[in-house]
């Protein structure tokens, strides 16, 4: 029979405080999966919520009576260049749909029947790049 | 090494682990080269290049609303997109960006009603095919059942759902949100965008000792030890790291109806006025669910067979977490190439939509 290597004092440590790691591990799982700790949390985000509002309208106030655009007005703005996006979208999806349906396209690599020309690297494709013109992320795009 | 030699390199070891933990933040992560195909406000739909398309029936990569989609590219060596080039897929990612307090509009209905359903027709005439398979990962698969409930989702013929959560009665995230004194619109009311670094705080929360502490330990044991960590570490932690705001509207929305209301499984789950029948769900199926996912546990995907009309279901349990099951270090030998030859068989020009007409269900658990 082999004889059985007796662990050094140092693994045994290292074992035994694994051990004890998983246990508190587990204990933390089972205390978070109560419905008292998801009830403590509930009232914890809101109250963060509340916090955060108060310090974001105060700051938002100040920069306001500074004359200067606050995150409101930023969002405003924002929101509607959105919607202006919105609607070119759907005229750009409209334009599309008619050029489909005509046969033409004023792409180069695509063909009368509206499906895409093959450029080598799979049947009938269009080549990439956004809506025909070519954007393209590279080795360290981390978008 | 015995004690005293780890204690004479201890030094040395703190400046290297601290080194690791501040420099994560410049790890590279997805650096596959891709072209932009289209874009709709925060909405990116990419293509990766390749010279190597071979089959005919182009990947679209759906990722959830919270983290970033770069998981399917982690880093060079392990990542998925990477892996599905190699084997001659044509491969397209929507990426949902950052939303802002300006997007607090933009809800479910949006992201599959405008962003995906747009995006996959984007996709398709990008590639000159007629039909795609999805490939959904945690509320993205989500996502993909939504669409293809609305919509009967004609131009997909398969789809692949990773760690996907269906029927919500059981999970920690229901214990916490489903219950009625959290108060979601107070939340969405408050934020407009709700911040990433609070669902990740609240994410890492389910397993806190793991998440604070067991991570940082093994990370300095094996620097300590002498192994050359970073190029693992680094980019996973980034990723981890790099959480997007969820837009208000599809936090409530996501909250209200899928956790406090589980409508997917009471079959009333609507987007725009439209019921999302899970039944018109006729494409072929690959369910991947992870054992040890504390986030989408898989007795919160299986319900899902019931309630789907496919013929050809493909199941795979396996163990592991909610991430790790497609990141971890044993992805790339496991889990990956099952999903890319089951893919493959389904991705052929010639072959029809609807294999298995027969019904057949298969189970590969392991």
């Amino acid at each position: 029979m082999a004889d059985e290597r007796h662990p050094s004092p140092a693994e045994e440590t290292k074992r035994l405080y694994e051990e004890a790691e998983t246990r508190t591990a587990r204990a933390f799982e089972n205390l978070v999966s109560r419905d008292s700790f998801g009830e403590l949390l509930a009232r914890m985000t809101e109250n963060t919520v509340a916090l955060t509002k108060i310090w974001t309208d105060i700051f938002d106030f100040a920069l306001r009576n500074l004359r200067l655009a606050g995150r409101q007005d930023i969002t405003r703005l924002a929101r509607q260049l959105g919607r202006t996006e919105d609607k070119i979208e759907m005229l750009l999806q409209e334009v599309e749909r008619l050029q489909d349906r005509l046969g033409v396209d004023a792409r180069p690599g695509r063909t009368g029947d509206g499906r895409h020309a093959s450029s080598g690297n799979g049947a009938g494709e269009r080549p990439s790049g956004e809506r025909g013109a070519a954007a393209t992320t590279g080795s360290g795009d981390s978008s | 090494m015995n004690p005293i030699e780890r204690l004479a390199r201890a030094p040395i070891a703190a400046l290297d682990f601290t080194n690791i933990l501040l420099t994560q933040r410049d790890a590279a992560v997805a650096v596959t080269p891709k072209d932009v195909i289209w874009t709709h406000r925060e909405t990116t739909l990419y293509r990766y290049r390749s010279n190597k398309r071979r089959h005919p029936v182009p990947v679209l990569l759906v990722f959830a609303l919270i983290n970033r989609p770069d998981i399917f590219d982690l880093r060079p060596g392990s990542s998925f997109v990477e892996f599905l080039l190699e084997e001659g897929f044509d491969v397209f990612l929507i990426d949902w960006g950052y939303p802002d307090e300006e997007d607090a509009d933009i809800g479910l209905e949006s992201y599959v009603c405008d962003e995906l359903t747009w995006g996959i027709r984007e996709a398709l005439r990008c590639s000159g095919q007629d039909e795609i398979s999805l490939l959904g990962w945690c509320i993205g698969g989500t996502l993909c059942l939504f669409y293809g409930g609305m919509q009967g989702a004609d131009a997909v013929r398969n789809m692949v759902l990773l760690t996907t959560p269906v029927d919500t009665r059981v999970g920690v995230y229901t214990t916490w949100v489903g219950r009625e004194s959290f108060d979601v619109d107070y939340v969405a009311d408050g934020y407009r965008a709700v911040p990433g670094h609070v669902i990740d705080w609240a994410n890492k929360l389910m397993k806190p000792v793991t998440n604070y502490w067991t991570t940082y330990r093994l990370l300095w044991e094996a620097v300590l030890d002498g192994q050359d960590r970073r190029a693992a570490y680094q980019p996973m932690a980034r990723w981890i790291a790099d959480n997007p705001p969820f837009a208000a509207r599809a936090f409530r929305e996501w909250i209200t109806w899928m956790y406090k209301e589980n409508r997917l499984m009471n079959g009333s789950f609507r987007l725009r006025g439209r019921l999302v029948d899970l039944s018109k769900i006729d494409q072929s199926l690959l369910v991947t669910t992870a054992g040890a996912d504390h986030i989408a546990p898989p007795e919160g995907t299986h319900p899902l067979f019931d309630m789907v009309s496919s013929d050809d279901i493909t199941r795979l349990d396996r163990p592991g977490g909610h991430i790790g099951l497609m990141a971890g270090s044993r992805a790339r030998k496991e889990i990956w190439p099952d999903i890319a030859q089951w893919l493959r068989d389904r991705s052929d020009s010639t072959s029809p939509r609807r294999r298995n007409s027969n019904g057949n269900h298969r189970d590969s658990d392991s």
